[in-house]
């Protein structure tokens, strides 16, 4: 009946406590579906149909070993384990069904087994030795039976054991588990196979010495520090958003990748963080493409504008005559120039509109460079920066676009010169960054449009100053995706004051 | 002056109003040519388009700085997103962004020439 008689002889089987034995391994197959959960809830979200797969196929070996054995049978069926045939082959061993049949088999026995020593045994003197007999046949067979089904037990706690590690080795990312003494026990294979190890024993051990051994960087080249580490972050009870990192494979080989941790949640014993990394080359080879093609696109549409430009600037000035129908060319270019410039920039934002790292910064500190920046290139006008801190977390560089956009176009609709007011406050827990110029301001019945994409308060009229910023719509989407607003005011001949707001960074000392 | 460009149209625009600005302009229409003209006289100052075949303006301005160090400012005309950005990468004293106008091209060329310290006409 025991296909695995010969594996057992030197496992629990022994003179352990039985019970304990079997309550360990119940534990540990639940510690380990909490490894699985955790490692797959932590799959970069664009992956989700493969996220959905896994979570579909966790849930349906369910939560709790002991009652799913069946169902990992089953499982394991499918994929070609022996599959048993009779039902109580099949039946979930867990504890409480064990002592029923204990119980049961106790009962028959105190019911039947006199009457049946009374028929059997007529003689009353060999009556007590055939009670002593009969007391240790029970013992010797409810032993075999409860050792049976305890072994059935084990068996079905180990295969769904042995189901949750061979899902985890099969995943794609590599899949680390770390203790809360911040080593490494656990490696799949494909850990394995992106940090070059032949052995998991390479892998194993202080999380921080394999950061070392494998040059744990950031993108830009600068290591990490290991209270960094995600995992160490999970441990200590932070929720890590995956971040970008470099490591350098035994082959001397860089990879890239996004590595994000978290606590195992419930069912486990002690503290473990499980750690997930997935190798981003091939998403990294296409950002590259995709800027290359860009860059290609951008330089084949502007030189001709550059030139057609360039000469009608050359020809008014020689035949100053037609100077206002050369005046017209020069727009039109400059209104093309634009178009190129935002369909190129909004190809590269729309394919990913929440992309890109998003880090904690202070935005005062911020605008003092775009402000910087900005004021190198407006000659005719004063920039006037007034700042109290506002620390936010997002993404640096577009959010330095939007203001330098804002900052761009305050500058350009103030054609006569003039002072441009920037000012960065917390106002209401929020951060609100407001520009101010006092220029043409937006005709009323203009402003209604103002955040469309293509429009144009003041395009084709004489007071079309162009401008290659980013367009508002544009860098309002870019606010409303870090939960934040843009609004204006504006008054014809007044000037206008654009402002937008970005929730402060609650991670930020106060 | 030393105007490097693939678009021959723009070039002959560039060399066309600086001359008529008064400087002495020559041409070249990829980094290796530029190299070679540099090597004949330096000038004193280099406009330079990036995207180029054979020898790009990255190439060329790597080049460049190693050879001869800061011995003529370099003025990057790019038709890039973010000139300011390119300029920064390849360590340029000026940039401008495609389209330009003539007249801030011929103000960066003048200041630029100016603060060298050589007359702005008659000399390369």
């Amino acid at each position: 009946m025991s296909r695995h008689r010969g594996s057992r002889r030197d496992g629990p089987g022994s003179r352990l406590n039985l019970c304990a034995v079997v309550e360990r391994g119940a534990q540990r197959g639940a510690a380990q579906l909490s490894l699985l959960r955790s490692a797959l809830v932590l799959g970069p979200p664009s992956d989700n149909g493969a996220v959905r797969g896994y979570t579909q196929e966790v849930d349906r070996i369910g939560l709790a070993p002991t009652d799913q054995v069946s169902s990992a049978r089953r499982a394991g069926k499918r994929r070609g384990a022996p599959a048993a045939s009779r039902w109580w082959k099949r039946l979930p061993w867990t504890p409480g069904r064990i002592v029923v049949v204990y119980a049961v088999m106790g009962a028959l026995w105190i019911l039947l087994s006199d009457r049946a020593l009374l028929a059997l045994v007529s003689d009353a003197g060999m009556h007590a030795r055939a009670q002593t007999f009969k007391g240790g046949a029970f013992v010797v067979l409810t032993s075999i039976v409860l050792l049976e089904l305890i072994r059935r037990r084990e068996r079905g706690i180990l295969s769904f054991g042995a189901e949750v590690r061979a899902t985890v080795d099969s995943m794609v990312d590599a899949v680390l588990v770390i203790d809360e003494s911040s080593r490494i026990v656990e490696a799949n294979r494909a850990a394995l196979e992106l940090l070059g190890a032949a052995t998991k024993e390479e892998v194993l051990g202080p999380v921080k010495d394999l950061g070392l051994r494998v040059q744990l960087r950031y993108l830009d080249g600068t290591p990490v520090p290991p209270d960094r580490f995600a995992s160490i972050r999970a441990l200590g009870g932070a929720r890590v958003q995956g971040y970008d990192a470099l490591l350098r494979r035994h082959d001397g080989r860089d990879v890239a990748v996004n590595v994000s941790a978290a606590l195992v949640g419930e069912g486990a014993r002690s503290r473990l963080a499980v750690a997930v990394l997935r190798d981003i080359s091939a998403a990294r080879r296409l950002d590259e493409m995709r800027e290359e093609f860009l860059s290609t696109a951008a330089h084949e549409l502007k030189t001709p504008l550059a030139v057609i430009k360039a000469y009608a600037q050359l020809v008014q000035k020689r035949i100053p005559a037609e100077a206002a129908a050369l005046e017209v060319v020069q727009r039109q270019v400059d209104r093309l120039n634009r178009i190129v410039h935002h369909l190129l920039d909004t190809s590269r934002l729309r394919l990913e509109p929440d992309a890109g790292p998003r880090e904690p910064f202070d935005l005062a500190a911020l605008a003092e460079e775009v402000i910087g920046r900005e004021r190198a290139a407006a000659s005719r006008h004063t920039l006037a920066l007034v700042t109290a801190a506002a620390p936010v977390r997002a993404n640096r560089e577009r959010i330095a676009r939007v203001l330098a956009s804002l900052v761009d176009n305050a500058v350009r609709f103030s054609p006569r010169g003039g002072a441009v007011e920037a000012r960065v406050e917390v106002r209401e827990g929020q951060a609100v960054v407001s520009v101010r110029d006092r220029g043409l301001g937006i005709p009323p019945e203009r402003q209604a449009r103002i955040f469309e994409r293509y429009y144009r308060a003041h395009g084709g009229t004489p007071d079309d100053y162009g401008g290659l910023g980013l367009s508002l719509e544009m860098s309002r989407e870019i606010v409303s995706c870090h939960g934040g607003r843009m609004w204006f005011e504006s008054a014809p001949g007044e000037g206008s004051t654009f402002h937008f707001s970005l929730p402060l960074d609650p991670g930020a000392a106060a | 002056m030393l105007v490097v460009e693939d678009d021959l149209d723009l070039l002959l625009l560039m060399e066309m109003v600086l001359s008529e600005a008064g400087h002495r302009v020559r041409t070249a229409a990829e980094g290796r040519t530029a190299l070679a003209r540099v090597e004949e006289e330096m000038p004193d100052v280099i406009l330079l388009d990036m995207r180029m075949p054979v020898m790009s303006g990255w190439e060329f301005a790597r080049e460049f700085r190693t050879r001869h160090g800061r011995a003529c400012p370099l003025v990057v005309v790019t038709a890039a997103e973010n000139a300011r950005l390119r300029a920064t990468e390849v360590g340029a004293d000026g940039w401008l962004a495609k389209p330009f106008d003539l007249d801030d091209l011929l103000a960066l060329v003048s200041r630029l020439v100016r603060e060298r310290g050589a007359p702005a006409a008659a000399k390369p």
